[in-house]
This record gives structure tokens, sequence and C-alpha cells, in this order.
């Protein structure tokens, strides 16, 4: 279940501007809230920042080319 | 649902491209160039009837095979049931070669991604992935290749590397492996590690395809990451991996090429397909003269 929690968190700070930016100012309080376990809230205080930041940069970009269109894939 | 033999020991490599609208035209006009068409499955799944006639057409002109985007296989969640159906129907009218699907998960706690994103690479992914692709198995009638993703991440939460990661899935998978030459030299680029070695610790006789793809660099917070955005031309490091691949595999390769935007003109993207036929045939060389030296 903590498994599927983690997918959940990571899916809504990856498309989720707000949650995105809650979770950058406090990490332990925004994964504590979402229900995380200690080990998965540890794994999120040392998340890979450039790396946040790019997935979600690319993810939107992706998302507004796929607006009305299909045929796209990249990954 | 049937699907074509590929008659494993029988065939040769071959290149193709992938089915864009944008591209058809110049794909149509030059089949005698392309071996193989792969078709992205998702947009086709709520065609009009005519789109997917025409599909039926294509196949019947040369070899076919489709391309799943949506159903993030690796996950510890379900993958969505009427996706699946939709995906067997598709086959079932298309009669591919093969189907293929990705490592990744797209969707969770009902937010949808929207793209493949690499879930934490934990046991609770490698069970989860193998039950999909069991379940993909049984509804579809045919596994999927497995496709691994590019990733401008770290996920958090691993457990894992990624190879470790990969060939757990593969070995408790019934389907072979998509290998994206792009991915792998763009997560090998962005996280420090060597491709080239990274092949050599994949099960060869389990790797079936290959993608090719181009990228571009971005950056934030003063890091610099490989983006694969399939706009750009196949990169040499890419054709190397892929001569790198021939000289270890021991089955025929599929190998298509992606392009999602920023369309050069067709002739561009068959002399990428030439470079490809190039690049295999050197491993395949390499690969003979080993196995010569080893005979004698």
């Amino acid at each position: 279940m903590s498994a599927a929690r983690l997918e959940a968190f990571l899916a809504k700070i990856y498309v989720d501007e707000n949650s995105r930016e809650r979770f950058m100012a406090d990490p332990r309080g925004e994964a504590a809230k979402a229900g995380l376990g200690e080990r998965e809230i540890e794994a999120l205080e040392k998340i890979d920042r450039a790396g946040l930041i790019l997935t979600a940069r690319s993810l939107h970009q992706k998302r507004r080319r796929m607006t009305g269109k299909r045929t796209k894939k990249q990954g | 649902m049937k699907f074509k033999s590929a008659g494993k020991n029988t065939i040769r490599d071959r290149v193709g491209l992938g089915w864009r609208r944008e591209l058809a035209v110049g794909i149509l006009s030059h089949l005698d160039r392309i071996d193989v068409v792969e078709v992205i499955a998702d947009d086709l799944f709520d065609a009009p009837r005519d789109e997917r006639r025409a599909l039926r057409t294509l196949a019947a002109q040369t070899t076919v095979v489709l391309h799943g985007v949506s159903l993030g296989m690796a996950s510890s969640v379900p993958v969505d049931a009427k996706l699946l159906e939709k995906t067997a129907r598709l086959c079932e009218e298309v009669e591919p070669e093969y189907w293929s699907e990705h490592l990744a998960f797209v969707r969770g706690g009902g937010v949808e991604i929207g793209h493949l994103t690499a879930p934490p690479r934990t046991d609770a992914t490698i069970e989860g992935a193998a039950a999909n692709l069991e379940r993909a198995r049984a509804v579809v009638g045919a596994a999927p290749l497995v496709e691994n993703i590019a990733t401008l991440i770290d996920p958090p939460g691993s457990d894992y590397d990624e190879i470790d990661w990969i060939n757990r899935i593969i070995d408790s998978s019934p389907g072979d492996l998509l290998l994206d030459l792009h991915n792998l030299h763009a997560n090998a680029t962005n996280f420090g590690y060597d491709a080239a070695e990274f092949l050599k610790r994949l099960p060869s006789e389990r790797i079936a395809a290959a993608h090719l793809a181009g990228g571009k660099w971005v950056e934030a917070l003063g890091e610099r990451r490989l983006l694969d955005d399939h706009l750009h031309d196949v990169p040499d490091a890419v054709y190397q991996l892929l001569t790198e691949l021939a000289a270890i595999v021991p089955n025929p390769l599929t190998v298509i090429l992606e392009r999602d935007g920023a369309y050069p003109p067709i002739e561009t993207l068959l002399r990428q397909l030439d470079c490809a036929r190039e690049a295999l045939a050197e491993g395949r060389s390499r690969q003979f003269e080993r196995m010569e030296k080893e005979a004698a």
C-alpha cells in the first residue's frame, strides 16, 4: 500500500506546481501528510532536486504539446 | 488473438520507422527502404473506422508492430483493465508481429502524469510489473516486449539500480526486451554509468528489438542533463551502442527510429535508417568473427 502511496505522491509533485512548491519547501512535512512511511520520507528528503525540476518541466511541455494532438511518445 | 509469426531463427535484422501522420506520405512512398512500421497503439484506440482500416491496409503491405504508451506496466498498481481491453481489440484487428509497452508508471492516486515516468526501483514495482505483464499476456494473448525508459530524475525511494531492476523484471516476466538505446544513452550520461557495460549485463538472448532517437541538453540548478525528446537526429553514440548490441545479441533485431516532431525531409530519416543498417552490419560482423575464433 505504501508503494502505491509513494507513486501517487510522485505523480502529484511531478504534475502539480503548487504541490511541488509545498513539497520543495517542506519535504518531510508534505510526505508525512500524504501518509508515507519513514523510509519513503527519508528518500524524499534526499530527492534529486534538479531532476525533479527538469522532470516537471519536461512533463509540462509534453502535456502542452499533447493537448489536442495524438501521436507523441518520448520516453 | 493472432500474431504473425516472426520465424525467430530465419529472419534477419530489420530497420523501420515509427508511424506518424506527418510522415505518412514519406513512409508509404518508401516502403522499399523501410522494413517495419511501428504504430502507436494508443492513437488508434478511439480512431475513426477509416483510420483503423488504413492501418490494416498498411499491415497488408509491410510488417506492422504496435507500441503502447499509456498502460503503465511498471507500477505497484494493477494496469487499467479498460486500456488493456482496447489493446487486445486493436491487436486482434491489426495482427501485429508483436506489441510493446514501457517499464514506466503513468498515473498514481487518480493523477494522470500524461507521460512515461520512472517508478521507484523496488521489489514492489518489480512484482507489480511482473503481475501487470502477466495480466497483459492473458488479456491480449501475447506478452508485450518491454521497453526501458529515459528519466531526468533518479527515482526517489529506489532500492535497485536500473540494470538490476530491469533484469529482475525480465527474469520474472514473459516478454522480451525492447531496448531503447537513446534512453540508455541518456540515463547513462545523466547518472554516470557506462552504457556499453550496461548492455553487457542484460540477458542478450532476451533482447528482441531496439529503438533509436535523439535528444537535447536541458539544465536546472546548474546541472545539465540529456533529455530524450525524439525531436533531434540520432547521435553517433547511439549508433555505436547499436553496433555493440548487434555484436552480442544472438537473435535477429527489429530496430525502429522514433521521431515525434521537427520533422526533417523523409530522405534524412531514411539516411538514419541506412546508418542503423551499417551499425548493425558492423556488430554482426564482430559477432561472426568472435564465433569463428571460438570455433577455431
